[in-house]
């Protein structure tokens, strides 16, 4: 990748009491919006950590923009960063919304009060309520207003929309889209929510196990498998190119799914074998991760994070 | 602005495809004028859910072929669509919808003339009409 990085992860291991996260390699591409999608536990929480600092990796090295800094991360890259928890900070929970804000704007020259005014007018969240007499959903709208008020050029957020009525959601996601459209941001995104991988991402990662196992663009991901509903009870695997999973869901009608290159060879395939195709369609997101996970990982990943799985 | 583009989930077709067809096919035949503000990469990838890459691959693709220009700093605009592009078009569109008509009546044994007594059928009664 020519692109310049946001941020790069070079064999990053992390040691937990029960398991091992790593060794992880990532490169984000600056200006995008990449997702991490993966089951819980996988170690997406543990790697937006390490990428704020807030964790220290065992082994390995996490470039930003560029550079890999030793010891302490410089005070300017870490105002660069931006970050909401899954859980928020309790040190805040006495004060009020106004409060929390005035503490974090001296930490952040770029601090943008009216930003974050016309944030929290946009969320409806009480300036002058305690934090910790929010509603969850509320507290979230603060974080995600006084992150972003802040001006970070790399965002971290872990579940951003844990808590969040649809109607805030929406809200969230036009938000962050005017801040891509509006500034030279890169987002980073541990998520379950699949709406908002299809309404965000440029980009996605699968942690699986403490392992990234490769990053895909969107639209490729989707296009990758391709699922084929034939007529004919019994199809044997044996010769058919491309398919990976078949299954008999009736008298005389399965499905195979096969990888999208090779569709075209398999239909033709069928055709001469007499075997009638009823339908194809492709993918939900939920299955092709399921795939991957299982070991079959989408066609068209970058070579490069291929052989790191 | 927004632009009238349906994505099936379900085609075989892959995305990509699908929206440079369809972005092309309302430029030629007119129904996005000439000069319009096209939306942003950023903002069509949103509405379309799909990344910017794809959105940026398109408008490039169409950039090159004439159709879309870039203005620096001001967004991509439709170009002018000559009067031959769009003639070719019109008959790119009518031909592919003759081929599905006489696709289906060779697929359920209809032979020429019949096919034919039929087509004349019709074109006597649509054309009459107005």
């Amino acid at each position: 990748m020519e692109q310049s990085l946001a941020v790069e992860l070079r064999g990053v291991v992390k040691r937990r009491r029960r398991k091992k996260i790593g060794p992880i390699h990532l490169q984000i591409p600056q200006g995008y919006v990449v997702a991490l999608v993966g089951s819980n536990g996988s170690g997406k929480s543990t790697m937006l950590k390490m990428i704020q600092r807030t964790l220290q990796p065992d082994e390995g090295d996490i470039c930003w923009f560029g550079e890999a800094y030793a010891g302490e991360l410089p005070l300017e890259v870490h105002q660069q960063l931006g970050y909401v928890g899954e859980v928020p900070e309790s040190e805040e929970s006495l004060m009020t919304a106004e409060e929390a804000a005035r503490f974090r704007s001296r930490w952040y020259p770029a601090w943008d009060e009216e930003r974050l005014q016309e944030l929290l007018h946009r969320f409806e969240v009480p300036y002058h309520e305690r934090l910790s007499r929010m509603s969850k959903g509320e507290r979230r709208k603060f974080e995600i207003a006084a992150t972003l008020a802040t001006k970070p050029k790399l965002l971290l957020l872990d579940e951003p929309s844990s808590g969040l009525d649809p109607f805030a959601w929406k809200k969230l996601i036009d938000l962050l889209q005017d801040c891509l459209e509006e500034e030279d941001v890169t987002i980073l995104l541990a998520t379950h929510v699949i709406d908002e991988v299809k309404r965000l991402a440029d980009y996605i990662v699968l942690v699986h196990q403490g392992q990234a196992l490769g990053m895909i663009e969107k639209d490729q991901l989707f296009d990758s498998w391709r699922e084929v509903w034939v007529r004919s009870a019994g199809v044997g695997m044996k010769g058919l190119p491309g398919v990976v999973v078949i299954r008999e869901e009736g008298p005389s009608l399965s499905k195979l799914v096969v990888q999208e290159p090779h569709l075209d060879e398999l239909e033709q395939v069928l055709e001469n074998n007499g075997v009638q195709v009823l339908q194809t369609r492709s993918l939900e997101l939920e299955e092709i991760l399921e795939l991957w996970m299982q070991g079959y990982p989408p066609a068209g990943l970058a070579g490069e994070a291929a052989t790191y799985s | 602005m927004w632009i009238p583009i349906q994505i099936n989930e379900n085609s075989a077709e892959p995305l990509y495809h699908q929206i440079e067809s369809q972005l092309k096919s309302l430029i030629v035949s007119g129904q996005i004028e000439e000069g319009t503000l096209l939306p942003s990469i950023r903002e069509f990838a949103s509405g379309l859910k799909c990344s910017v890459i794809t959105v940026r691959r398109v408008y490039q693709d169409l950039e090159n072929e004439g159709l879309l220009r870039t203005k620096q700093g001001t967004g991509t605009f439709v170009a002018k669509v000559s009067s031959q592009e769009r003639d070719e078009y019109r008959e790119a569109v009518v031909l592919k919808a003759l081929e599905a008509a006489i696709d289906a009546a060779k697929s359920l044994n209809y032979d020429e003339e019949e096919l034919i007594r039929l087509f004349m059928q019709i074109m006597e009664q649509r054309y009459k009409a107005t």
